[in-house]
């Protein structure tokens, strides 16, 4: 019982130390920033090189300004976050389901799997001549991209995750009375969720990566449209300042979506791969 | 056991012929020899034998997830055909989820039965009390040290009112001190419960203390070699006049004596390694 109660309070004083004493926490994801950053000041100032090959730091922020002014960016990140978002729910919902249906099943798998490596194998690129034939330049081509590298992503990581839930559990459940449904519901989706997330996480990564793709060819609007565009008048600035904000979106969503989900599930429940830091 | 034979009306849990055969890339492994046993209602039965001689697999078949090779399980007459919640399981490996509050975890088998709310949360109080868990309703198992874990995974199992429990090893990852408090509050657990319960282990200490009848089992293949009477309520027992009861200590000797002809003349220490 007491020595219970002292193993229970250090699990608690460390997740305190977490947000009282965040300060060296906050500051330390800064520092390569900064770091780049100064070197970049440095070396503009000592190399002066052509604006074509490196812009200066102040132009970068300029261009990005007057993008903002005009209210062309705004347009751009919108448009590009609306593809993203419909792209990566659309690859995270069909790989999750996809991933549970085989990952449950094994005369599925078998009957997939074959499938399933010879698709992921075919990048996004090659498909835009043929998709731009069906689907037309518009949102629809940009989601289909992005859906076709979200999916694989998300869909290995859920396989993975459903078959690496210990079996116990679920015969734990099953002792309780639980049938199939409610294995599935109570221990299979939490049990997978630290490799869901995973997926999630590069998943969202690379459904970037594939919408820049996507837009430099099949858009009007968006942040691929902002930097394609800008290599035509050698605006370099625009080029940087358009990577820059696709970096710092991609950020801010880690932070502010992906980590809240993370620390109200697989972290509340110690299931956390990186648990082992501090405990 | 022919007197159990007897009393065949009362027994909750009949194994007759109970084979078992498991496929290997190495060809078939035989885990089980023919084992005969059966189970009174409201028994506390333990069963000792050496590792890998199908204790764990007897356990599994009683609890329905595999299905004997050859022989018949019986739980209240009817054969055994899969898991059910009238057959509670305590895992050597817990099994409680890491996903679930303490109280979730011990409420989850009457979540399940859709109890409503109100009679939930009086069972999982009235065991939290009983299993000195109050104060840690709401942490999850990663927060609790391994003998509080313990006692969670035996209140989750206690909480869905199965007639019989199954309990394999659950004590055999704690440290010595806790593991003798556990057995004490199983004991007044199953006194203040009346369960039946089959329960694993490799201590014949532990075997003697909580049974009211202690099983042996030879070296794989597996069957029952004697089974040992244990007088008097187990529930009313405790560690410390345990150990000074000669009675008791020489049923002790004699569990550890059957234990022991089964490792082999040869094993080393056999004594220390058995009781642990």
């Amino acid at each position: 019982m007491s020595n219970a109660a002292m193993e229970g309070s250090p699990a608690r004083r460390s997740a305190a130390r977490r947000w009282t004493a965040p300060l060296v926490w906050r500051l330390l994801p800064l520092t390569p920033f900064t770091l780049i950053l100064a070197a970049w000041v440095a070396y503009w100032a000592i190399a002066q090189p052509s604006a074509e090959t490196l812009p200066a730091v102040q132009d970068v922020a300029g261009a990005m300004w007057d993008l903002a002014v005009k209210g062309e960016l705004a347009v751009h990140v919108l448009a590009s976050l609306l593809r993203l978002l419909l792209g990566v729910a659309l690859g995270v919902t069909t790989g999750v389901i996809g991933g549970f249906i085989v990952g449950l099943n094994r005369p599925i798998a078998e009957f997939l799997n074959p499938l399933i490596v010879f698709f992921n194998a075919i990048s996004g690129i090659v498909w835009l001549p043929l998709v731009i034939g069906w689907l037309g330049i518009g949102t629809a081509l940009a989601v289909f991209l992005i859906w076709n590298t979200v999916f694989f992503i998300v869909f290995q990581n859920t396989v993975l995750g459903v078959q690496l839930v210990p079996k116990v559990y679920e015969q734990g459940v099953e002792a309780l009375g639980g049938g199939r449904w409610e294995t599935i519901r109570s221990v299979i989706l939490p049990g997978a969720s630290p490799y869901i997330l995973t997926g999630l996480r590069s998943g969202l990564g690379f459904g970037w990566r594939a919408l820049i793709a996507a837009e430099l060819v099949g858009a009007t609007t968006g942040l691929g449209q902002m930097i394609f565009g800008a290599t035509e008048y050698h605006r370099s600035d625009i080029i940087i300042g358009g990577c820059l904000i696709i970096g710092l979106i991609a950020i801010a969503m880690d932070r502010w979506l992906l980590l809240p989900i993370e620390q109200r599930t697989v972290r509340r429940w110690g299931l956390a791969f990186d648990a082992r830091s501090e405990e | 056991m022919p007197d159990d034979m007897a009393k065949s009306t009362q027994n909750k849990i009949v194994v007759s012929g109970f084979r078992h055969v498991f496929e290997t890339d190495d060809g078939p492994v035989q885990a089980t020899d023919r084992v005969d046993l059966s189970i009174r209602a409201g028994e506390f039965v333990t069963l000792v034998g050496p590792s890998g001689c199908g204790k764990t697999t007897l356990l599994k078949a009683l609890a329905g997830f595999i299905r004997p090779t050859e022989g018949s399980i019986l739980c209240d007459g009817a054969t055994v055909l899969g898991p059910g919640r009238d057959r509670g399981v305590v895992f050597q490996e817990l099994a409680i989820l890491p996903w679930r509050t303490v109280r979730r975890n011990i409420g989850h088998g009457l979540e399940i039965a859709r109890v409503p709310r109100a009679a939930r949360e009086a069972t999982v109080g009235r065991l939290i009390e009983l299993t000195g868990l109050a104060g840690f309703e709401e942490r999850y198992p990663h927060e609790l040290s391994g003998g509080m874990r313990q006692r969670v995974a035996v209140a989750r199992t206690w909480a869905a009112d199965p007639d019989v429990i199954l309990m394999d090893e659950p004590f055999a990852a704690v440290d010595a001190m806790t593991r003798l408090t556990l057995q004490e509050e199983l004991v007044r657990l199953c006194g203040a419960t009346g369960k039946t319960v089959f329960f694993i282990t490799h201590s014949v200490d532990e075997a003697v203390f909580l049974a009211d009848r202690v099983l042996v089992m030879t070296r794989r293949p597996g069957r029952i070699k004697a089974a040992i009477d244990v007088p008097g309520r187990a529930a009313g027992r405790d560690w410390e006049s345990f150990k000074i009861d000669s009675a008791m200590q020489a049923i002790v000797e004699q569990v550890l004596r059957l234990v022991r002809e089964e490792r082999g003349a040869t094993a080393p220490a056999a004594s220390a390694a058995v009781t642990k």
